[in-house]
């Protein structure tokens, strides 16, 4: 459904001198600058998959989604999307597709989402009975119906964002863009959006990209995860497999009847690959990295060895694991 | 293209709905309005207390230049609204909202700003036209109706295609506010009979920014002014190349926004 | 404190100059107006030696110093703050620590010095090419004219300061912003200078501050106006500066009272 092949995207960025004399120079000659925004991105979607795409300011989300919404021609590669190039066939190919900018507004600012709904239908031009079924349910399953008919200007964010997202939907497509779409707000809201949006992938069979800075968005969405840094596309699997590749493992903390030293339980552990930690004389915290295979060797061994009175688990959350990919430099991280 | 008529009620009807949610506003443009035109009437009448004619031209004929060139512009401004093309749609970024739809992209961005109560001003000019024609009793044959609805929407798409250019900069440059403002300057001396300025000003305004053609060149067939029946019968012609001009740079523009000019 | 206001002026003066298109063209479009004008008043005088007092040469000394002295003292506060207004950033202005329309004022400084710099004098410097010009010779004219221009720029953001804080009590207000700049250029005597007008009209205008904004700076610079004449008139510029000053303050006073009470 979607293809992207080693896309590319260059920018001229204008440099700006400093100063006034900077400033009289610059209205002669400008100095430019070639940035790579998206640096050979290849990836491939199957329809009904649920996707994000993740990575700090800057990484080239934002250009990548630009571009597979046609909004933005490419430098290099190819995207192929619902068997549309998007940038040359833009006319066409978005009316299979609906975007939402969490930053910016579909809805006109002085009319109710309902007036927006039925300009946006006379736009798409959509059948009105099955758009008016469709977009019935849209409004139940977003529970909107309450302030529909306000002006816009007058809706809290949250009640603006699920108006927006119907607003994105009311031509039924097959795939939806979400750029940021949970920002600011607040949980209750998130937990709607969400569940709208998993029961539209399941029973529309809606291919779904989000990007999002909120990782409890992606935790309760995707079950893929795109990573971008830089321009590049540095992960792309599941989201199990992104916690083993970058999460900081397991830690398991041992509480024994007796006094124990590090040591001690080395000798117990053999050369074992794990980091051993002194909590205080009767806890030790043990670190291990991939944690399927080893936990319960280490878990057997430390329990038959010594005598353990209380062990507590806990395994790094995504959050860390995203803190720890931005911290951890692209290049290191590539050649892994 | 029968989309774009039909939306183009929908528009409008949301228009009326968004309009009558500000009526302090609606009020205070056409207040606007009518005091710049009322003014501009003062200094023709002003400086003809002091003179009997401008060049050849007499008070009332300058009246009924004026007349006419409110009624394309009017018209014009009904459906091309571009003045914070550059502040709304490039740096709020609402262009990207226009490119993830499937509609023109020029006609969306003219249909977002549809301003119908411009019909005020096409009124007045009418109204402006019709007094210095009594005055000058002028006469008209039945055909004169329809050269006139040409001559009028001929110099409407002069407009359009130069401020269509116009706002097209905005992709190519980052410049705040554009340069339109000032155009609307160069504009207004359309007004005049442009033999009052010396050669290089006529030759801009009949063949770099048109603006002979939205006034004096259309209203000189009205006055009967044979010398000048040659622009009047180029008017449409220029109307038609100047809007393709303007769609022309705006397709570039919008090429160039999406990365692919450059 | 004074330093703030220095670094406004020269931060929204840097700011113009980062706008190079819009630059370029308003060269060329000043020297556009003063041309046209020009033209139109070639043909108005057709042959005449003297019209409303001003002979030809003197006509022309004055329409291009009226657009000179316009680059400096025009500017777009107004808009400005009613944009600060609907968009709600007022409220942040307020609790800033300085005056904020004092802050209007020095950013159109800023603004008003670009230009004049930039599109005015570069601008006379090439309409003076075309067209036979007269700078005044003797230093004490140039004196008389830039302080009257500096007092002229004054009155004329006062104005605009009034019509902007305006917009806290009427929200939208552009068709009446857009209404107060030509009614500013007309009676001010851009389009059409003072003495044209009927004597009715003269004698109204005198208790108006509008011609105290570009016809009493132009007249001096074209020569119309003596020494003794040049005196009085920087002192009831002054007396402008001071009247205007009461409606501002009390309108600002109710502008914050109702801020605070609705909050923006």
């Amino acid at each position: 459904m979607i293809e992207v092949k080693s896309l590319v995207k260059e920018f001229r960025i204008h440099q700006t001198r400093p100063g006034l004399g900077g400033a009289i120079r610059d209205l002669f000659r400008r100095e430019y600058k070639t940035v790579k925004a998206v640096d050979h991105v290849t990836f491939s979607v199957e329809e009904g998959e649920m996707f994000a795409l993740i990575g700090e300011n800057g990484a080239g989300k934002s250009t990548t989604i630009k571009m597979m919404t046609g909004i933005l021609t490419p430098t290099g590669g190819e995207i192929i999307i619902n068997g549309y190039v998007p940038y040359q066939e833009r006319e066409k190919y978005v009316r299979s597709i609906g975007v939402v900018f969490g930053q910016r507004s579909q809805l006109w600012w002085d009319l109710s989402p309902l007036e927006s709904f039925r300009l946006l239908k006379s736009i798409y031009k959509v059948e009105e009975a099955a758009a008016n079924a469709w977009l019935d349910r849209l409004i139940e399953e977003l529970d909107i119906g309450s302030f529909v008919n306000q002006p816009v200007r007058k809706l809290s964010l949250g009640q603006r964002m699920r108006c927006e997202v119907a607003a994105a939907l009311i031509h039924k497509p097959k795939l939806l863009f979400l750029d940021e779409p949970t920002v600011g707000l607040d949980v209750l809201v998130k937990q709607k959006i969400r569940d709208f949006l998993r029961n539209l992938n399941e029973t529309e069979k809606t291919t779904i990209l989000l990007t999002t800075h909120d990782v409890t968005d992606i935790e309760a969405l995707c079950k893929r995860v795109l990573v971008m840094d830089k321009g590049k596309l540095i992960f792309d699997g599941k989201l199990a497999e992104l916690k083993e590749k970058w999460g900081s493992g397991t830690e398991i903390l041992f509480q024994f009847r007796a006094r124990t030293t590090p040591d001690q339980l080395r000798a117990a552990l053999g050369d074992l690959p794990c980091e051993l930690i002194r909590e205080n004389e009767y806890a030790i915290r043990v670190k291990i990295q991939r944690s399927q295979e080893m936990l319960p060797y280490v878990l057997s061994t430390v329990m038959s060895t010594f005598e353990v009175s209380d062990v507590k688990m806990s395994e790094a959350s995504t959050e860390d694991i995203v803190r720890n990919i931005y911290s951890t430099d692209s290049e290191v991280a590539a050649h892994e | 293209m029968v989309q774009i008529v039909r939306l183009f009620g929908e528009y409008l009807g949301q228009y009326f709905k968004t309009k009558l949610s500000y009526r302090a506003n609606f009020l205070s443009e056409l207040i606007g309005n009518l005091v710049f035109e009322f003014i501009n009437m003062i200094f023709i009448l002003v400086v003809f207390r002091h003179v009997a004619t401008m060049k050849d031209w007499t008070r009332d004929e300058i009246i009924f230049i004026y007349g006419f060139f409110q009624v394309p512009y009017a018209l014009f401004a009904m459906f091309f609204n571009f003045w914070d093309f550059n502040e709304r749609y490039i740096i709020r970024g609402e262009m990207d909202r226009i490119l993830t739809r499937p509609v023109n992209n020029l006609a969306q961005v003219c249909l977002e700003s549809v301003a119908p109560d411009r019909i005020f001003s096409l009124l007045t000019g009418l109204l402006i036209m019709g007094y210095a024609a009594f005055q000058l009793k002028l006469s008209f044959a039945w055909y004169d109706l329809p050269v006139f609805l040409i001559l009028v929407i001929s110099s409407a798409l002069i407009y359009a295609g130069v401020y269509t250019a116009i706002a097209a900069i905005s992709f190519f440059s980052d410049s705040r506010t554009g340069i339109a403002p000032m155009i609307w300057n160069i504009q207004n001396y359309g007004r005049y009979p442009v033999n009052v300025y010396n050669k290089a000003i006529q030759i801009l305004l009949t063949w770099i920014l048109p603006f002979a053609f939205v006034g004096v060149y259309p209203a000189a067939y009205f006055l009967r002014r044979e010398t000048w029946y040659f622009y009047t019968m180029l008017t449409p012609v220029m109307g038609i190349v100047f809007f393709c001009i303007g769609l022309t740079v705006w397709k570039m523009g919008v090429r160039k926004y999406s990365g692919a000019g450059s | 404190m004074s330093k703030l206001y220095a670094e406004l002026i020269r931060i929204r003066f840097l700011t113009m100059l980062a706008y190079r298109v819009n630059y370029y063209s308003g060269i060329i479009i000043y020297n556009i107006n003063i041309g046209a004008y020009y033209f139109l008043w070639g043909a108005i005088y057709g042959g005449q030696p003297q019209l409303g007092g001003l002979s030809p040469e003197q006509m022309t000394a004055y329409v291009a110093i009226s657009w000179m002295s316009r680059a400096f003292y025009f500017n777009n506060i107004d808009q400005e703050i009613a944009q600060d207004v609907r968009e709600g950033k007022v409220a942040i202005e307020m609790i800033r620590p300085y005056n904020y329309l004092s802050v209007k004022a020095a950013q159109a400084l800023g603004e008003g010095m670009f230009r004049l710099f930039f599109f005015a004098i570069p601008g006379i410097l090439l309409v003076s090419l075309f067209i036979p010009f007269h700078f005044p010779t003797s230093l004490q004219t140039w004196g008389l004219y830039l302080t009257s221009l500096l007092l002229a720029f004054v009155i004329n953001t006062e104005i605009n300061l009034l019509t902007g804080v305006l917009t806290f009590f009427l929200f939208r207000n552009e068709g009446i912003m857009w209404a107060k700049r030509v009614m500013v250029d007309l009676l001010s005597g851009v389009t059409l200078p003072i003495s044209f007008f009927p004597g009715w009209a003269q004698a109204l205008l005198a208790f108006l501050p509008f011609q105290a904004i570009n016809y009493y700076p132009s007249m001096i610079f074209a020569g119309a106006a003596g020494a003794d004449k040049a005196a009085q008139v920087l002192l009831l510029q002054a007396l402008w500066i001071f009247v205007l000053l009461v409606p501002i303050a009390l309108l600002w006073r109710q502008a914050k009272q109702k801020l605070v009470v609705q909050g923006g």
